[in-house]
């Protein structure tokens, strides 16, 4: 074709308009409905799937340790014991093992856990013992027990 | 360092007390005859009444037999294979040989070097454990590791946005990583 006069105010709005909606679309290709295809609904879809993303890598960590916590009750409690008192005396016997790994333990190597749960009930019956002792008065002390026998 | 034998018993607790009537009551006080309480979790402390008496001769024949045990197996080297509980950057990891471990962070040794991982927690077999309070010595397990590869993570999204504020910031994070095969893990027989 043949201009015959110039062309005005022609000018380029910007030659990377396809790859910044791409940058953003690319994110949610796979969602459903139109929010994979049109930008300005893409632009909201996205940025919350990040914002869900950021927050749910915090709560991840919170919700393994319950898992474990679980794990760990559910398996103390084949063996008799509860979760707190098999915690509280392993820390007393300084087994710095921490629940993820005692929860591994308790899946695939149940003789290990037994293992475990003994020497927590050994610590437990020394703090008993260490505890109770006699099961007499202290000598000089006057009370209600003493009165009754 | 405490020993366990694999094969053990299972514990059990003994209920307290022997319910004479039913439903299960007791006495308010043994000294007081016909005034009866029903049972509950309170009325009688939740330690038990009876300790097990210790004998300390049988215990430490006991304790004798199983090091007696275990050391022998440990020098006749029949134990197959051996899982260990490792700290190692910050994180405790259960290990075998062959397997591998992907660490997010940056190592200061160069690809193919060994590392001694030396903070032990905890070595097992299929008929013993070691369970270390905490560590277990230097001179007993000794567990090997090859650097296999150093990246990066895939770039992660970190994205705050407050609503109705105007408030949006992104920011990507890639994070270096390392990654170990565990080569092997060693007893030496030597247990007191």
């Amino acid at each position: 074709m043949v201009f015959l006069s110039l062309s005005c105010w022609i000018r380029s709005r910007g030659p990377d308009r396809y790859w910044k909606v791409q940058e953003i679309v690319k994110n949610a290709k796979h969602f459903r409905g139109r929010k994979n295809r049109c930008y300005k609904l893409a632009v909201k879809a996205v940025r919350r799937a990040f914002v869900y993303a950021t927050k749910g890598r915090r709560l991840k960590k919170r919700y393994m340790r319950t898992l474990w916590i679980s794990r760990i009750a559910a398996a103390s409690r084949e063996h008799g014991m509860k979760y707190p008192v098999l915690m509280h005396n392993l820390t007393k016997s300084s087994v710095q093992l921490n629940r993820r790994v005692i929860s591994d333990l308790a899946i695939t190597e149940p003789r290990s856990f037994l293992s475990l749960a003994k020497v927590a009930r050994a610590r437990q019956q020394e703090g008993f013992r260490a505890a109770l002792g006699d099961g007499k008065e202290p000598v000089g002390v006057f009370s209600r027990v003493v009165l009754l026998q | 360092m405490a020993l366990c034998r694999g094969a053990g018993l299972l514990l059990r607790t003994l209920l307290p007390g022997n319910p004479l009537l039913f439903p299960a009551a007791c006495r308010t006080q043994s000294s007081v005859s016909g005034v009866l309480v029903p049972r509950t979790s309170l009325t009688s402390p939740p330690w038990p009444e009876q300790l097990p008496p210790v004998c300390e001769a049988e215990d430490a024949r006991r304790q004798a037999a199983v090091v007696s045990t275990v050391n022998g197996s440990i020098e006749r080297q029949d134990y197959g294979r051996l899982f260990a509980v490792v700290h190692f950057a910050s994180r405790q990891w259960k290990v075998t040989g062959e397997d591998l471990i992907l660490i997010e962070n940056h190592l200061e040794a160069g690809c193919g070097e060994t590392i001694r991982l030396e903070k032990v927690l905890l070595v097992g077999a299929e008929d013993f454990t070691l369970v270390g309070r905490p560590l277990l010595g230097r001179d007993l397990v000794r567990v090997e590791a090859t650097v296999i590869e150093k990246t990066e993570s895939w770039p992660k999204v970190h994205m705050r946005f407050w609503k109705r504020h105007r408030y949006q910031r992104k920011m990507i994070i890639v994070q270096p990583q390392t990654v170990l095969r565990i080569n092997s893990i060693e007893l030496a027989p030597r247990l007191s």
